[in-house]
């Protein structure tokens, strides 16, 4: 087992743990809390395949934007101290037993393919090809359209979260 | 890798943040002075010769202060709220290039601790981080005043974050590379700030926000918020918070340094390449001057005031200097 | 940089860019006076139509296969652009009425209409998942579009957490329908189908969360909770709008999908298909009859037609009835679109602020005071439940007689039974609007009433001269597909 594999290890079974504790814990701003340290563990991921500019990417923007965002609206609801909210349902194990069931039949499933056992390829030193990233999102063999209608969809969810949020005088 | 590397790296981070952790000492004390003199004030001046020995003197008192945790707070967020403020400004000059190679010991150093091609990002991703400290301790302390501050700082901080991350792309664009010391040695011949000038405005201003630095020191406004986010903390950890602030001072100047004024480049340095960390001190020591004078004399703005112009002027102004640069390269090339 | 690929998909890049400055010159339109801006994005629709309707001549293939604009495609995207059209007429006054005038509705809506049209144009998994997001996103805004009512907030809401579980169902299934064959483009994962180069059990599951997602946006049963609380909730025209174009788009994404990428898996999904067309009509027109609320009403039988609509898909595996079945299909949501913008006209031109006006009480003597609207909305209703020489009668009598020439007479009897349901609550209403004396109120404008007027005497015209609309539903499809 080489340095990597238990770095891998350790990454993989500490994310898991988060995962775990960010739908178990109590508190709301507990679980982002936690939520970070998953999506940090997916941060180290991506740097161990040595995809640097994925691996900043996914720091810059869950990290830094979305969860952010996250203990931000978790802040300016009402009572974000307590922990008053009950964690589960009375349907909890339904839930778990069949999510786990899910998850057992996927993995067999794709156990069958051959891909599941293909190693984790690296990224070439030095990178990814950024230039070449870059060329494919503009180019019309490439992914201009997928690139123009995504920012289409945000420009439409935009127009509507000020639509929604803006303040409006009252007749 | 071998381990002569391991502890040249070692030794490099070492210096930085010995460097980093004495220039937040003297900052404050830099500070205070050129704050006196604006105000036709001495300043410090008993502590050590010409009150040199200030910094330390106010280092002993904070250790000593008693160590206050609200008796509601959200213990360990509150106890770790102060080192993820003080660890990304530690860590985001990594990135920053002192100077050239130098001979030293029969061995060739590089004056960086690296040369990654997403310099300025990791830049983005770090202060992205840094957001996180305030927004904790602000919430983790159960206090109105303290939340506030936090709630504050965090859309501030990431509403100039915009702006901040516009102001970088000029210069990639111009070297092609998101290297800092690429950046830096295509500003051989003409610094960015002349072929950037909104973009460096931008900058400086973006980044008085993201430090929160006056005019832009809303999180921590006293009249209305008494101390904003670090108003429960006392002792040490409240020296983090004060020394992760300056840090970042020193850390945005040496960035914009780099970036927009020539970085560690200036006369003689093809010669005696030992100039370069020089050079680079000077431009830092006059960018701060900068910073320094700038709340000697400009007043807080008005919190809505500082959320129109973070949206309404500077990102737009940012995005449009982005879209010239690009088309005037574009034309350029072709 | 290469033109011809943007030239393929002029409509759309134009209606976009329509969209775009509509929004910017909004601004400059003083509040009270939005209808400059319908009128404008009107023009921008007509526009729109003119240039779908002049590129329909050749099939073009554009962004290395990933769009495909042919005669399916044609027909639809005019069938959601006069949609668009109806939606615009039926809401400037309404939303005035209302006291909800804004004008982001027209760009809104304008940008939900190019998401339905690029459903059309795609070829391709990636295009499909971002023309369902670009064709939903703005629709949960437009379902809370009245923002201080509870119950629109509501619908949008449930709209919008439910719409953001199918996408989630959508792109799982595109994940895996892309691990088994390492393709997203329609004819890469058919050839991979074929050579059977690819992990059966993934692909089956990946076509099955496809499915499903889809089944959610076209509220087939059992994936329908969501619709009757957000066709009750949204604004009414937004729900006329809803119920045709997101469902329409919906069923265009389905059938490329499964025509083109998945004709040799119909041996698994037939029976699956089967199953949830029958249950759809059935849950569909039984609960519809219980219901006093006009809008909820009519909600439970857009559901009911999503399931005969499903019953053109049955077929799909028998390549003799594939291009009779899916001409049915065309035919039916063109004659669906004119009912239902028809229909939905004469509720609005009832609806009072806050809800009132929508019980079925309400329309009592509609027939004696105001018998225009009264027998346009009784040849809706009929046109609905399939009398005979009505447009709804021929998109049943096409749907039914395709499943049993291919096979499956069952679903054609059970089609046939959940009509007679339907004509239970459909008839009511008439018999509400012509048998009790009351003394409905009515708003009296000028676009709601043509709307209805025109929709009303489509369906007559064609649904004495059906043959017209079917030879152009069967013409787009001899392009090819």
């Amino acid at each position: 087992m080489t340095i990597m594999q238990i770095i891998f290890l350790i990454t993989a079974s500490v994310t898991l743990f988060a995962a775990l504790m960010v739908v178990s814990t109590r508190k709301m701003m507990h679980a982002a809390m936690w939520l970070i340290l998953v999506l940090f563990g997916v941060t180290i991921t991506f740097a161990l395949l040595e995809t640097r500019f994925f691996a900043i990417v996914q720091l810059v923007i869950y990290i830094g934007a979305i969860a952010i965002l996250i203990i931000f609206a978790v802040m300016l609801t009402r009572r974000s101290m307590n922990a008053d909210v009950p964690q589960v349902n009375r349907n909890w194990w339904l839930v778990m037993v069949s999510s786990l069931a899910l998850f057992v039949g996927l993995v067999t499933v794709m156990s069958v393919w051959e891909g599941f056992f293909v190693t984790a390829r690296t990224a070439p030193p030095g990178g990814e090809n950024l230039v070449q990233l870059g060329t494919a999102l503009v180019d019309p063999n490439g992914f201009v359209l997928p690139f123009e209608v995504a920012s289409l969809v945000l420009l439409a969810a935009m127009v509507g979260a000020i639509y929604v949020a803006a303040e409006r005088k009252e007749k | 890798m071998n381990a002569t590397l391991v502890i040249e790296w070692v030794v490099k981070s070492l210096v930085i943040i010995l460097v980093l952790t004495g220039g937040f000492a003297y900052t404050t004390l830099y500070e205070r002075k050129v704050l006196a003199r604006m105000q036709v004030r001495r300043g410090p001046n008993r502590a050590g010769p010409l009150g040199i020995l200030q910094p330390v003197a106010d280092g002993i008192k904070l250790i000593f202060k008693e160590e206050l945790t609200p008796h509601n707070a959200d213990k360990f967020i509150f106890t770790v709220a102060p080192v993820i403020t003080v660890v990304p400004a530690l860590v985001i000059t990594a990135v920053v290039p002192w100077g050239r190679e130098i001979s030293l010991f029969g061995r060739t150093f590089t004056l960086y601790l690296s040369n990654v091609n997403v310099a300025v990002l990791y830049i983005l991703s770090v202060t992205s981080i840094s957001v996180y400290g305030i927004t904790l301790a602000g919430w983790s302390s159960n206090n109105k005043y303290a939340t506030l501050g936090g709630v504050r700082a965090t859309a501030q901080m990431i509403s100039y974050e915009l702006a901040l991350g516009c102001a970088y792309i000029g210069p990639i664009l111009i070297v092609g590379s998101m290297s800092l010391v690429d950046i830096v040695e295509a500003q051989a011949g003409v610094w960015f700030i002349f072929l950037q000038p909104v973009a460096f405005l931008v900058y400086f201003l973006a980044s008085l926000a993201e430090v929160n630095r006056a005019p832009f020191d809303m999180p921590e406004a006293e009249q209305e918020l008494t101390a904003g986010y670090h108003t429960e903390y006392s002792g040490m950890k409240f020296a983090l918070f004060f020394m992760a602030e300056y840090i970042k001072m020193i850390a945005v100047a040496m960035i914009g340094v780099s970036l927009f004024l020539g970085g560690y480049l200036g006369p003689g340095i093809d010669r005696f390449p030992i100039l370069g960390p020089v050079y680079l001190f000077i431009k830092v020591a006059v960018w701060l001057f900068v910073i320094i004078w700038v709340r000697a004399t400009l007043p807080r703005i008005r919190y809505d005031r500082l959320m129109a112009l973070g949206w309404k002027v500077m990102f737009p102004l940012a995005l449009l200097s982005v879209m010239i640069t690009a088309l005037v390269l574009l034309f350029v090339e072709s | 940089m290469n033109l011809s690929d943007y030239y393929a998909i002029t409509p759309l890049v134009f209606l976009v860019c329509w969209a775009i400055f509509l929004l910017l010159v909004d601004l400059w339109i003083p509040a009270g006076r939005k209808g400059i801006t319908a009128l404008l994005s009107a023009a921008g629709l007509l526009i729109a139509l003119v240039l779908v309707l002049r590129s329909g001549e050749q099939v073009l293939t554009a962004f290395e296969g990933s769009v495909v604009v042919d005669g399916f495609s044609v027909f639809l995207s005019v069938l959601f652009l006069v949609s668009a059209l109806a939606g615009i007429a039926l809401a400037h006054d309404y939303l005035q009425r209302l006291g909800l005038e804004r004008g982001e509705y027209y760009p809104l809506l304008l940008i939900s209409t190019s998401g339905m049209m690029l459903m059309t144009y795609a070829y391709d998994l990636i295009e499909v998942f971002l023309a369902l997001e670009l064709l939903s996103i703005p629709l949960y805004i437009l379902a809370g579009f009245s923002r201080l009512n509870l119950e629109s907030e509501e619908a949008s809401l449930k709209y919008f957490l439910l719409g953001a579980f199918s996408s989630g169902f959508v792109l799982y299934g595109v994940g895996l329908v892309f691990a088994a064959t390492g393709y997203t483009d329609f004819p890469g994962i058919a050839k991979a189908a074929q050579n059977g180069s690819l992990n059966p059990t993934l692909f089956l599951i990946g076509a099955g969360l496809v499915l499903t997602g889809f089944g959610f946006k076209s509220a087939l049963v059992p994936f329908h909770m969501w619709s009757p609380d957000v066709y009750q909730g949204a604004p009414s025209p937004v729900t006329a709008f809803m119920s045709v174009g997101a469902k329409a788009a919906g069923f265009a994404a389905l059938l490329r999908v499964f025509v083109v990428v998945f004709p040799g898996m119909s041996v698994n999904l037939t029976p699956l298909l089967w199953a949830l067309a029958a249950l759809t009509m059935f849950v569909g027109n039984i609960v519809a009859l219980v219901q006093s609320n006009i809008k909820r009403l009519l909600a439970y039988s857009s559901i009911a037609h999503s399931g005969y609509l499903l019953m053109a898909f049955v077929p799909y595996g028998n390549a003799s009835v594939r291009s009779d079945a899916i001409a049915g299909m065309l035919f039916y949501l063109a004659a669906y679109c004119l009912t239902t913008f028809g229909a939905w006209a004469v509720v609005i031109a009832l609806e009072k602020a806050e809800g009132k006006g929508l019980e079925l009480e309400d329309y009592a003597g509609l027939g004696h005071r105001y018998p225009f609207l009264a027998a346009t909305m009784t040849i809706f209703l009929l046109s609905f439940t399939g009398v005979p020489l009505t447009l709804g009668f021929w998109g049943k009598f096409y749907l039914f007689s395709t499943a049993v020439e291919g096979g499956f007479w069952q679903l054609a009897l059970i089609g046939l039974l959940t009509s007679l349901i339907s004509a239970y609550y459909y008839l009511r209403v008439v018999v509400i609007m012509y048998m009790r004396p009351g003394t409905p109120q009515v708003q009296r404008n000028f676009w709601p009433l043509l709307t209805s007027g025109v929709g009303a005497l489509a369906v007559v015209i064609l649904g004495i001269a059906p043959g017209v609309l079917l030879n152009l539903a069967v013409s787009a499809l001899l392009k090819g597909l």
